[in-house]
């Protein structure tokens, strides 16, 4: 009960560190997890991970705004990065790439830019392509980067067909099966997803990260 | 069990029970009162509503007595640009006042962002004067602050989306009160001309757009012209359930625009002098049109509550509940304008 | 879509005392303030404002233009100068049009 009870308080703490975005108190957590020896990996997935998450949600109801979730995502960057450090090799998963964008023709990024960088602080290298990204360059930087994980953004009715166009380059290469496609914006549906056999739709940025963290965890490939 | 045909907020039709629309009903209301800290719907309100979306009717209407006006967000991009027939702006007008029934029309231009109008603003004031001269109807014209517009490459000003993930917060605030500047310089410029040219009204589309800095400017230019034009009718629209805060930190009249919903965004547009206030709640494509209907009843309903001007509800495609498609099913539009009037209590669509 | 809302929620533009109401509304009055002003100002009910058959009559006693064209009724802005005084506000286009023609 004891132990739980550690477990339970220092999760508390790495996940009210990244809430108050205390990069400080938050690196004491991680020293007290070590002395304890509590898994510094799961203290990243349900403590400080799941705060982000939290936060995310709070951006998407308008009570966090983007400087504070940007701010708290650079103290997440740096909590990443020193349990990184303290992880042996064989504990580590692959971290994963991303490369995102949005589609073609259209020029929103505002919910394209969140997602990036939520994405980034689970320790995902996320390469963001920018807006009015043609559906060969998704393709191209996918191959490039050696992504994992291709997101798309349309916020039009008009634009989201560049995300099928996405799907069937991958398809005619024959390389859909190396990377997971997401699919996201206003008008994009999971319908819309299946209909043009994109794997995921997600529909905001703690969605995103949620999926990307469950395919990582789950489909660890060799480094 | 009965099932009842409704849609999704995609446009897609379903079948659903009574239940089923009732569940997602509550659930729709209820998003709205967490996250925007609305009031809930009465018990009279929610059994109307569901009896509104169940009706046998293909089409419903407002009950004698709840009519209100109507308006037209960029009005005349649709008959001449959108939908490709060859006439004029001025025709445009003509057949929403003579043939459609239109109440009010808004001329405006393909390219609809102030900052791109600034540069034809002589043009713009001349084609308002022409329609003014055969119009019966109030004519008034819009655009959007577009604040993005004003970000490398398009503009001078640093991209604040690039450089917030980049962490440059700092920077990032920078250039957004930057680029407020310029647009406010803009807005004003144009609705300038465009009220010496006659124009009934002038009309800030989907402010806050680019976040709060995007409503900050819209709310100042809406200030500065209230005031110079006592005459001119001035409609502040809206452009999501809140005020995305890409900035955080900026205030009008004392109130901070980041996450400012709805009810609270009425107030800050009486402060800057609006005399009509356009809601906007976007729709969730992936939800039921009953919970994207109950959701945008709510903020509707909390903004209609306490505001002071007329609250006139965007329920054009995407947005108030009607699904996000180019074609919109007129079962879910017009069962949409019943609920906004008759429940939402609206002065207008 | 918006002939839709027209027919379902609207009031009738110039078919009726539609665009009358949507001047006040837009000057800040709510709708019912609105309503209540322009059925004043008409000498009519507020029911009878959306009723097409009554405003019918009542635009063309008034000569404030109606949808059908007649030969010397006033359409355009002869109608809107006429608006302008009945409802006793100021239309910025009519002001502009009279400082033009130096009335």
């Amino acid at each position: 009960m004891s132990e739980e009870m550690d477990k339970q308080a220092l999760l508390d703490e790495a996940f009210d560190s990244i809430i108050e975005a205390d990069e400080l108190r938050a690196m004491e957590v991680i020293t007290k997890a070590e002395a304890s020896g509590f898994s510094l990996e799961e203290l990243l997935r349900d403590g400080f991970s799941t705060a982000m998450r939290e936060l995310g949600d709070r951006f998407a109801s308008g009570e966090v705004f983007l400087p504070e979730l940007i701010f708290t995502s650079e103290v997440m960057k740096n909590v990443a990065a020193t349990i990184d450090s303290k992880l042996d090799t064989g504990e580590v998963k692959k971290k994963g790439v991303m490369v995102i964008g949005t589609v073609a023709g259209d020029v929103h990024d505002i919910g394209k830019g969140i997602v990036a960088s939520l994405v980034k602080t689970s320790g995902v290298q996320v390469y963001d392509l920018g807006r009015e990204v043609p559906a060969e360059e998704f393709v191209a930087k996918a191959i490039e980067y050696n992504a994992d994980f291709i997101g798309s953004s349309a916020l039009l009715t008009t634009t989201m067909t560049e995300q099928k166009r996405i799907e069937e380059l991958l398809e005619a290469e024959g390389i859909k099966s190396e990377f997971k496609t997401i699919v996201g914006g206003a008008p994009v549906t999971q319908r819309w997803a299946d209909k043009i056999g994109a794997n995921q739709y997600c529909e905001d940025a703690s969605d995103t990260v949620n999926y990307v963290v469950k395919i990582l965890n789950t489909e660890t490939k060799m480094i | 069990m009965e099932k009842y045909f409704t849609r999704m907020g995609d446009g897609e039709g379903i079948w659903m029970t009574k239940e089923e629309i009732k569940e997602d009903v509550l659930k729709g209301m209820e998003t709205a009162v967490l996250k925007g800290k609305s009031q809930p719907l009465e018990s009279d309100e929610i059994d109307r509503l569901i009896e509104i979306l169940t009706m046998p009717e293909k089409n419903v209407s407002v009950e004698r007595g709840h009519e209100g006006i109507t308006t037209f967000d960029a009005g005349t991009l649709k008959l001449c640009v959108r939908q490709a027939i060859p006439i004029d702006r001025s025709t445009a007008v003509l057949i929403h006042e003579r043939v459609l029934c239109s109440e009010t029309m808004e001329l405006c231009n393909t390219d609809y962002s102030y900052k791109a109008i600034k540069n034809i603003a002589a043009e713009e004031a001349m084609a308002m004067e022409h329609a003014q001269m055969s119009c019966i109807l109030p004519l008034f014209y819009g655009a959007m602050p577009n604040m993005g517009l004003y970000t490398k490459p398009d503009g001078p000003v640093d991209n604040w989306s690039e450089l917030l993930p980049s962490g440059q917060i700092k920077e990032a605030m920078t250039a957004q009160e930057e680029a407020a500047k310029l647009c406010i310089k803009d807005m004003i410029y144009v609705g300038s001309a465009l009220a010496e040219a006659g124009a009934c009204g002038i009309q800030f589309d989907t402010s806050g757009a680019s976040g709060d800095a995007d409503a900050f400017a819209a709310l100042s230019a809406a200030k500065v012209l209230s005031e110079k034009y006592p005459d001119l009718s001035i409609i502040i629209g809206m452009a999501n359930e809140f005020n995305l805060g890409m900035h955080g930190k900026l205030t009008f009249e004392g109130e901070r625009l980041a996450g400012q919903y709805p009810a609270k965004q009425v107030k800050s547009a009486e402060a800057a002098g609006a005399h009509n206030f356009g809601v906007v709640i976007n729709t969730n494509s992936s939800r039921s049109f009953a919970w994207n209907l109950a959701r945008s009843l709510t903020y509707v309903k909390e903004a209609t509550r306490v505001a002071e001007i007329p609250v006139i509800v965007n329920v054009g495609m995407g947005v108030g509940g009607i699904p996000l498609t180019n074609t919109s099913p007129t079962d879910a539009t017009t069962r949409v304008a019943k609920t906004m009037l008759e429940l939402g209590k609206a002065d207008g669509l | 879509m918006a002939v839709m809302h027209e027919m379902a929620a609207g009031m009738g533009g110039i078919r009726t005392a539609g665009d009358l109401v949507a001047r006040m509304v837009m000057k800040g009055m709510k709708i019912g303030p609105a309503k209540e002003y322009v059925a004043n100002k008409l000498g009519c009910s507020i029911f009878d404002l959306t009723d097409s058959a009554k405003m019918k009559e009542i635009r063309e006693s008034l000569d404030i233009g109606t949808i059908l064209d007649r030969p010397q009724a006033s359409y355009g802005m002869a109608a809107k100068i006429k608006i302008a005084e009945l409802l006793d506000i100021k239309i910025p286009c009519v002001e502009l049009f009279k400082k033009k023609i130096g009335i």
